[in-house]
């Protein structure tokens, strides 16, 4: 009783319940089209719980988070792009990768642990910085990702299509992972690190006097966002089957950032309710976008209502509610302080 | 010599348009504590106005004049769109009202008019060379480089001799105390927008010349490049936004030059490793701003 | 001239004022005294504008100025020389002074002849025109931010402290300059924590200590008292 009295556990039970009720739904309905934007949804989920890891805790925006998804994404597809399409799929790989091998799960997962290498290479010294200066270097480490990733013909096959990886990514797979990933985070946010990078969050020069090493405890939320990352990256991968280097840059990042800024970047509840709203408001609207498109009431194409919209959304959020739609309690603390409340 | 030549009128004329947009980023960081993450809109912005001025038979002067008007326009409109709002709040938050407009100008251009690259009118001057030394140099070059040296004295007199300026440089280190002598407080954020998007608008004119089009996506280049300019040289200091552009220009221009044909497409990488570097060794830019104040 | 009834203003949770009530008439000179916290800085930066009042009233010359912004406060005639002693580091002496003429600055020629008046006042400053504010001594840069507060030609000057951390000679010297400003019929609200000075140039004084007005009276009324400090340091 105490055990399920836990607010920690009442919170992933219940954002696990949400997801398990999406998977539910959609077996239920059994329509192609709702089960695709559902495996997005729980992509997204793994995706915004990692920004959130980062971000959520540290007060930082950090650009560079969808070019570790990027990362995770070519890891996985090197692993298990099929041996007879590899010459086809990268024809500059260098010889000695050619055998690399693994297995989908396996290779979603290492995925991951190669987008948290890098950031822990790459990031240490950019965790010093802060506020405006940090936010720009996290950005150009996105531009150089990706100007990576655009021009590494070898292992990314450059600009052009990548294709040939597994489509071994199916809903429950990546309701599983988000319902990890948000075990995760949460584990994180409650553990004494997680504590520590608010306090640096909240009063920089306090937590400094206090004697906490604010940069590795920065950097130690940047590796764990980056590893989400790569996991959110890879699966998406084994999803679409095929993709280029422009799936990971300044658009999906907007989108990445308004679920989790509307959600609310302080509680992982924000950040997965966020992926569910701006979920349902991006469907409804590609679907009123594609309506008017086939209904030709316009002369050219309608495109870009749906990121407007967003953006006009993002800016009313933040200014009628900085702290996202569920601001810093976690829906298991609501829930424990409504059955005190009854109990008198 | 000849090849010096060349490439000493390539770093100035490039530095020189990396300066002026690095400085409209500062101006307003200098007295807001904020970065705009829509600034490089701007550009697309002048040059869209271009583009919807083709064939109204109007000088190009006068075309330009109304590019950068727009540019003050959309500048300012930044201000009570993305900052107002959330000012008060963090500067995470406006970071992210400011990527939101930004992204509402781009798909505003593409729903508008067009997600493919549009021509715009330019002046014949843009496409004459001239030699100097035996180096062979396009017009443009020496023309970015004239309104350079213009603007930069135009924005040193401004802010020495004005009593705006004055006001302006007042309000970066201490905005409270600037207020109790009366200074406005909306009217030094206003100018401030306002001076960013004229510098943006002049930069465009350049920018776009050399591209010849503009596409809903052209303002990512030069953001980037006013925020490496301004981390360098120091996100509070004039000077320091002035000299990180000159300084990105040379390495940029280095590397053009040193870099073998199969890594010069990752020049960019190369780029901001080489700022990350600066970083490491120098956190704050390479020159510290002036006794910084509160954020307001 | 300056009315203020029933003034609460607050830090977040903390009230930092409570229930403050306190005036100042035309040409007088009123001191407030109290101990460092006893929010007196936070009275002065209320009255200029710069902090929101959660409640009460504040009204000059008749007109209400609760809600009023530090740029309207200047305009109607208020002008501040905050405790922190805010000269713009950056800007030369003769910048701090124009910037502070900044509601006249269409008056070229007046504003000429107020920097003449306010560099006879202050002799150090025409010795150092051109150089910049930050590197003054701290006695130079009280008289460059009193002498910047005059160039707004003020009916009221607020003045916070003017002789925190000052040698004892420079002390004089701003208290004999603060005299003769009171001659020439500028009304002066000063907040000190040099009682003994403050009263001597007073005429009246109000104590504060925690945020409320514990005792107030004429200048001499309060100087005579003999719990006055016991009142003073036990704050
Ligand atoms: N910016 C601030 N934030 C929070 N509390 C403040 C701030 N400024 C002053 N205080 C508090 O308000 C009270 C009054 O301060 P202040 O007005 O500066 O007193 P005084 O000028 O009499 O020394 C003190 O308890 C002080 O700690
Ligand atoms: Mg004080």
């Amino acid at each position: 009783m105490s055990f399920l009295m836990n607010r920690h556990t009442l919170t992933v039970a219940s954002l696990c319940g949400l997801l398990l009720m999406l998977v539910f739904i959609s077996y239920a309905v059994d329509v192609r089209v709702f089960t695709r934007i559902a495996t997005t949804l729980c992509i997204n989920v793994v995706m915004v719980v990692g920004l959130q890891s980062f971000m959520g805790n540290t007060g930082i925006l950090s650009f560079a988070h969808i070019g570790f998804m990027g990362v995770g994404a070519y890891t996985s597809a090197l692993l298990t792009i099929p041996a007879q399409m590899r010459g086809m799929a990268l024809p500059d790989l260098y010889p000695f990768m050619e055998g690399l091998s693994a297995s989908p799960i396996l290779a979603i997962f290492l995925g991951g642990i190669v987008a948290a290498v890098i950031a822990a290479a790459v990031s240490y010294p950019l965790m010093r910085l802060s506020d405006a200066a940090a936010v720009i270097t996290s950005f150009a480490l996105l531009v150089v990702l990706h100007t990576v990733m655009l021009h590494w013909s070898e292992v990314t096959n450059g600009p052009r299509t990548l294709f040939g990886l597994p489509a071994i990514t199916s809903l429950p797979l990546t309701a599983i992972v988000a319902a990890g990933a948000i075990a995760v985070a949460l584990m994180f946010k409650e553990s004494r690190l997680g504590i520590l990078a608010r306090a640096t969050r909240d009063d920089e020069t306090a937590a400094r006097a206090m004697g906490i090493n604010t940069p590795r405890v920065r950097w130690l939320a940047f590796i764990l966002s980056a590893l989400l990352a790569g996991i959110g990256g890879g699966l998406w991968g084994h999803f679409v089957g095929s993709f280029s280097p422009k799936a990971f840059y300044l658009k999906e990042t907007f989108v990445i950032l308004g679920m989790l800024v509307i959600g609310g970047p302080g509680t992982i509840t924000g950040a997965v309710l966020g992926v569910f709203i701006v979920t349902a408001a991006f469907e409804s609207l590609r679907t009123l976008e594609v309506v008017l498109n086939s209904a030709q009431i316009f002369s050219g194409q309608v495109v870009g209502v749906t990121e407007i919209v967003l953006a006009f959304s993002m800016i009313a959020v933040l200014a009628l509610r900085p702290g996202g739609l569920v601001p810093t309690r976690e829906i298991g603390d609501a829930i424990v302080g409504l059955i005190r409340k009854r109990k008198g | 010599m000849t090849e010096l030549i060349q490439f000493v009128i390539d770093v100035l004329a490039l530095g020189g348009a990396y300066a002026l947009m690095a400085l409209g980023l500062v101006i307003v960081y200098g007295i807001l504590k904020l970065v705009n993450f829509a600034y490089g809109e701007l550009i697309m912005v002048a040059g869209y106005t271009l583009f919807l001025m083709d064939g109204t038979g109007l000088p190009w002067l006068v075309m330009a004049a109304v590019a950068v008007l727009m540019s003050i326009f959309f500048g300012v409109a930044t201000d009570y769109v993305a900052f107002r709002p959330v000012r008060a709040k963090s500067v995470t938050a406006v970071l992210i009202t400011s990527f939101a407009f930004s992204t509402i100008l781009q798909n505003a251009a593409l729903l508008f008019i067009s997600p493919r690259a549009r021509n715009i009118p330019l002046p014949d001057v843009f496409s004459t060379t001239v030699t100097i030394g035996g180096a062979v140099t396009p017009l443009r070059n020496l023309l970015t480089i004239a309104a350079t040296i213009v603007m930069l004295t135009l924005f040193t007199w401004l802010m020495r001799r004005s009593i705006l300026g004055i006001a302006m440089r007042a309000a970066a280190t201490n905005f409270t105390m600037a207020r109790m002598l009366g200074v406005p407080a909306n009217l030094i954020i206003s100018s401030a927008f306002a001076i960013s998007g004229l510098l943006a608008g002049v930069v465009s004119l350049f920018w776009l010349g050399r591209i010849g089009s503009v596409v809903p996506g052209i303002g990512l280049e030069p953001l980037l490049v006013a925020f490496i300019a301004t981390v360098i040289g120091g996100m509070r200091s004039v000077p320091g936004a002035v000299l990180g552009g000159f300084l990105l220009a040379l390495i940029d221009t280095s590397l053009n030059h040193i870099l073998p044909q199969d890594l010069l497409k990752f020049r960019d990488a190369f780029t901001f490793s080489f700022v990350i570097l600066i970083l490491l060794w120098k956190p704050d830019g390479l020159i510290k701003g002036p006794a910084s104040g509160q954020r307001t | 001239m300056i009315e203020i009834t029933n003034l609460d203003v607050r830090y977040g949770a903390i009230r930092a004022i409570k229930d403050v009530s306190l005036n100042v008439q035309q040409g007088e000179l009123v001191t407030v005294l109290g101990a460092n916290g006893a929010g007196k800085s936070t009275l002065m930066l209320t009255i200029a504008g710069a902090l929101k009042a959660a409640g009460g009233k504040i009204t000059f010359d008749g007109r209400d100025v609760t809600a009023a912004t530090p740029e309207k406060m200047v305009r109607y005639g208020i002008a501040m020389v905050p405790e922190t002693r805010d000269v713009f580091p950056d800007l030369t002496v003769v910048e701090n002074l124009r910037l502070g003429a900044y509601l006249h600055r269409s008056d070229k020629a007046g504003v000429m002849a107020d920097m003449e008046k306010v560099k006879d006042l202050f002799p150090r400053l025409r010795e150092r025109e051109i150089q910049a504010a930050g590197t003054l001594s701290g006695g130079e840069q009280q008289m460059l931010v009193i002498a910047r507060a005059l160039m707004s030609r003020p009916k009221v000057l607020l003045l916070d402290e003017p002789s925190l951390g000052l040698a004892p000679t420079v002390v004089d010297q701003i208290f004999e300059m603060i005299r003769e400003l009171k001659a020439t019929g500028i009304t002066i609200l000063l907040v000190e924590q040099n009682a003994t000075k403050a009263l001597q140039v007073a005429d009246r004084a109000y104590v504060m200590q925690l945020g409320e007005v514990v005792v107030q009276g004429s200048a001499e009324e309060i100087a005579g008292s003999s719990d006055l400090s016991a009142l003073y340091l036990g704050g």
